[in-house]
């Protein structure tokens, strides 16, 4: 745990050059309050492209303040998406943010060959958590972008985060590949995968990192559990992020620290060339803000 | 029964239990530990449990010492032909009625379930046998039993139906009469990519058929809709078990062991565990357990062992 909490994502954006942010679809109550929020905080500067009256009307309603802020108006979620990824990959704006848009219309979009954001890297979500229990900041990774990821989707997993470490700071990030135990078991594909990858880091084939598993989650944010069930490694106790097996390990692990542990957090897509802002609904107004933060740091050159 | 809604009440029980019917008697595989003599201690002068220390009485002693412990407030079982040997020492007194709960000291893991599965002197009743954490989380007004995040790895739809049903009886031995029961996914709408969902409908819809009793079932749920009512509300999700479940089923021991462990170490929170489908409570903790975790397995065992269904 290097980072020891997220804040500096606020204070990075406040004191460097401000990032443009194209926000795909704004029509949305948590969209809106979240891209306001940010303006306001100084963050990022926003571009809004879709539909404009419905935004404004929601803004209205809200007592949002949408000034100052640019439109393109652009009523069809496809074409916005397809504008707000053009901004991005001509320059004009430097990260893009999902808004009231399907998932899947937004990354045909990114991922359109001649205009969109490829980068030949497959797409992962990391999250980087905060919780009060711990001594620091907590990432994990894919969130939900592959649900089954077999193990070259995970190498692809871990260098997207080892990019993203890197240009947070963290020089050598310690990576967690979690299974339910610390051991190889034939019949558990998680500890399997969980072993080539520490190998490969081993072998110079991952690189930028530093690779143990398999681990169970109390290996590895806890040297007590770790040195208790007698496991000498450099990762256990000390993770920066865990690599998980499954969505569903994800989702369980990501809403316990959300909703039942007091948490928060800030969460992009890594692998285009330029990050991708996406929050939930139900993230605080704190991890939206933190999120977009994120995005806008990941950007900086 | 009132419903237990913390594991303090949880405590609380077990010491009524003990006060009305005398302690009851514990057999502990391999007691070659002063972590484990302590949890059963701590039970003891709660009044709930009385201990059947198995393994090298030496050793036994040596603990004891160790921990402050007098051992004139137990029986020793000196068992010294090996930890196969004891674990199936232990698991005869609980098999032949001189004991009443099985738990697991310092015995490999691998011993203490051949002992416990043993066709002849073990505690099979041709249930599936499965695994549940209990947990009282801070700001949530009930406890939450998920299952199995350490027995069955990979559970079919049968087997999921089956840890299901003896997890309600710990829920309803707990006093939770007729327990919610959320079948977890990663998302709360049917995926047919997505295993977990599928069966998730499928034992939502054997509940509806009685086919699953003594509790209400419902999903595929995400984990946020389960437990919070305010993200249920959000989503449109229109259930009885949304917001308020008290049984979390988790779909494999990978997803379920992450997020116990997410519990443990980021919330506010008490954790302890039992082993369900045997002929008799089980205990088996592990060594990274607090004490008071031990204890609390112990209390849970203690009211099951008087549930009568």
């Amino acid at each position: 745990m290097q980072l020891k909490n997220l804040d500096f994502l606020l204070e990075k954006c406040k004191s460097a050059p401000r990032m443009t942010l194209a926000v795909a679809c704004p029509q949305g109550d948590d969209i809106l309050e979240a891209v306001v929020d940010a303006a306001r905080e100084g963050v990022v500067d926003p571009v809004l492209v879709g539909n404009r009256s419905r935004s404004e009307a929601i803004a209205e309603e809200l007592g949002l303040d949408l000034s100052g802020i640019a439109f393109v108006d652009e009523p069809n979620d496809a074409l916005a998406a397809e504008k707000a990824v053009k901004m991005v990959s001509s320059g004009e704006a430097h990260l893009l943010m999902k808004g009231n848009v399907k998932t899947a219309v937004l990354l045909k979009a990114v991922l359109n060959k001649e205009w969109g954001l490829r980068s030949g890297s497959l797409l992962s979500h990391l999250f980087l958590f905060q919780v009060p229990r711990m001594p620091g900041v907590i990432g994990m990774s894919d969130g939900g972008m592959t649900m089954y990821p077999d193990l070259p989707t995970k190498v692809g997993i871990v260098e997207n985060a080892v990019w993203a470490y890197h240009r947070i700071g963290v020089e050598c990030p310690k990576i967690a590949a979690l299974a339910a135990v610390e051991v190889v078991n034939p019949d558990m594909q998680a500890t399997l995968d969980a072993a080539a990858l520490a190998q490969m880091n081993r072998r110079g084939q991952i690189k930028g990192c530093l690779i143990d598993g398999p681990l169970a989650l109390d290996n590895a944010v806890s040297a007590e559990a770790a040195r208790i069930k007698g496991i000498d490694s450099p990762v256990a106790g000390e993770a920066d992020m865990l690599l998980v097996p499954s969505i569903e390990a994800g989702n369980f692990v990501g809403k316990v620290m959300m909703y039942m542990s007091g948490g928060k957090g800030a969460g992009v897509i890594l692998g285009a060339r330029r990050p991708i802002v996406l929050t939930s609904r139900f993230d605080n107004a704190e991890t939206k803000r933190l999120s977009i933060a994120f995005g806008a740091v990941l950007s900086m050159s | 029964m009132e419903q237990l809604r913390s594991l303090t009440a949880l405590l609380d029980y077990a010491k009524r239990i003990g006060a009305e019917k005398g302690p009851r008697k514990v057999a502990i595989a391999l007691a070659e530990d002063a972590g484990v003599l302590e949890a059963i201690e701590a039970a003891r002068k709660e009044g709930f449990a009385f201990g059947i220390l198995v393994g090298n009485g030496d050793k036994i002693k040596a603990e004891a010492d160790k921990a402050g412990i007098d051992l004139a407030n137990y029986e020793v079982v000196d068992e010294r032909r090996g930890e196969a040997q004891v674990g199936l020492t232990a698991v005869q007194l609980v098999s032949s009625g001189k004991a009443d709960i099985f738990m697991k000291g310092m015995i490999h893991t691998n011993y203490f379930l051949k002992a416990l599965l043993n066709k002849e002197i073990g505690l099979r009743t041709g249930k599936t046998i499965s695994h549940c954490y209990f947990h009282e989380v801070k700001g949530y007004d009930r406890i939450f039993f998920i299952a199995d995040a350490a027995f069955n790895m990979y559970p079919d739809l049968k087997t999921k139906a089956d840890i299901l049903a003896n997890t309600v009886g710990l829920a309803r031995s707990f006093g939770v009469e007729c327990p919610k029961a959320a079948v977890l996914a990663a998302v709360e709408v049917v995926n047919p990519d997505m295993p977990a969902t599928l069966d998730a409908a499928a034992i939502t819809q054997m509940n509806r058929r009685g086919q699953i009793k003594n509790c209400l079932v419902d999903g595929p749920f995400a984990l946020d809709n389960a437990v919070s009512e305010e993200s249920a509300r959000h989503k449109g999700i229109v259930s009885e078990v949304a917001g308020k479940a008290d049984i979390l089923l988790v779909p494999n021991i990978d997803a379920g062991n992450m997020m116990v462990k997410a519990l443990v170490y980021f919330s506010e929170n008490k954790t302890a565990g039992l082993i369900l489908g045997a002929s008799a409570p089980v205990v088996l903790t592990s060594r990274s357990d607090t004490i008071e975790a031990k204890t609390l397995s112990i209390a849970a065992a203690v009211a099951l062992s008087v549930f009568k269904g």
